[in-house]
């Protein structure tokens, strides 16, 4: 019997809260676009549905390129989930996973004019909290949360 | 993203729309600014007022342009920075890189 992630795959699998896309940077655009639209039917403001479609896209643009290495036959599902007081974002790799306190510190002098290697570090400064769990037979799953304001309510 | 460009006295006015997030929109730029080199045009505007957000790919892209410039005898400033980019830009610390302006008169003017 196949697993999910062993299935082929080179095209785009939309739920109402999962996209699963083939490891190509092409796919961003597609799903920035679905986690838009999702998030604003929940009812999230400007200015969260920002923070949260940027983290997606340094999340998923890093599952695609460090985790599954640009491998189109490798996919990244991306999972939304919409709690009482926040907002959860899981993005999934079939990628060997890495160790999230060895990245350099891309405010150090020596690394302000580097073109990469700020992604993770955006994040954590727009989203609540950042996790990652690594599966004993390969794939890391990076957990983005969002908390939602005193009082407001998502749309279901 | 799309990319326009005009010029104003002199100095090259780029303005792209839309979200810089990488995949194509790094190439846009990167021979966007190369063929201004080759012309001799090195005094460059970014003008982000429509650039709804970028991420960390939108900002190392800035940056290869900000650097390919200087390295070429010319300069990249910005105008019209968003709110959101403002944000980013500060809690990266390349606001102290970049030169940013409030209007486009008057990142063109700083150019005099």
């Amino acid at each position: 019997m196949p697993t999910f992630f062993n299935l082929k795959m080179n095209k785009i699998i939309r739920k109402k809260d999962q996209i699963i896309i083939p490891s190509s940077q092409l796919y961003l655009t597609e799903v920035d676009k679905f986690v838009e639209k999702r998030l604003k039917k929940l009812g999230l403001n400007k200015d969260q549905v920002a923070d949260i479609t940027i983290s997606v896209t340094e999340m998923v643009n890093n599952a695609i390129v460090h985790g599954n290495k640009n491998n189109p036959c490798k996919k990244v599902i991306l999972r939304i989930k919409a709690e009482k007081s926040s907002i959860s974002i899981e993005i999934e790799d079939e990628g060997k996973g890495f160790k999230p306190d060895s990245l350099p510190c891309p405010i150090a002098p020596e690394n302000l004019l580097k073109e990469v290697g700020r992604g993770v570090f955006i994040v954590k400064a727009l989203m609540d909290d950042v996790c990652y769990s690594f599966k004993p037979e390969g794939g890391t799953i990076c957990c983005l949360k969002k908390s939602l304001k005193k009082d407001q309510k998502l749309k279901r | 993203m799309k990319l326009t460009a005009r010029e104003d006295r002199g100095i090259m006015i780029l303005e792209p729309k839309g979200k810089i997030m990488g995949g194509p929109d790094a190439t846009v730029l990167h021979d966007k600014l190369h063929e201004l080199i080759n012309q001799g045009k090195k005094k460059v505007v970014i003008d982000l007022a429509k650039v709804d957000w970028m991420n960390s790919t939108g900002l190392g892209i800035l940056i290869s342009g900000l650097t390919t410039m200087r390295n070429n005898g010319g300069e990249l400033k910005l105008c019209n920075v968003t709110e959101k980019i403002q944000s980013l830009l500060t809690i990266t610390k390349l606001i102290t890189i970049f030169e940013t302006f409030d209007t486009i008169e008057q990142a063109v003017a700083s150019f005099n």
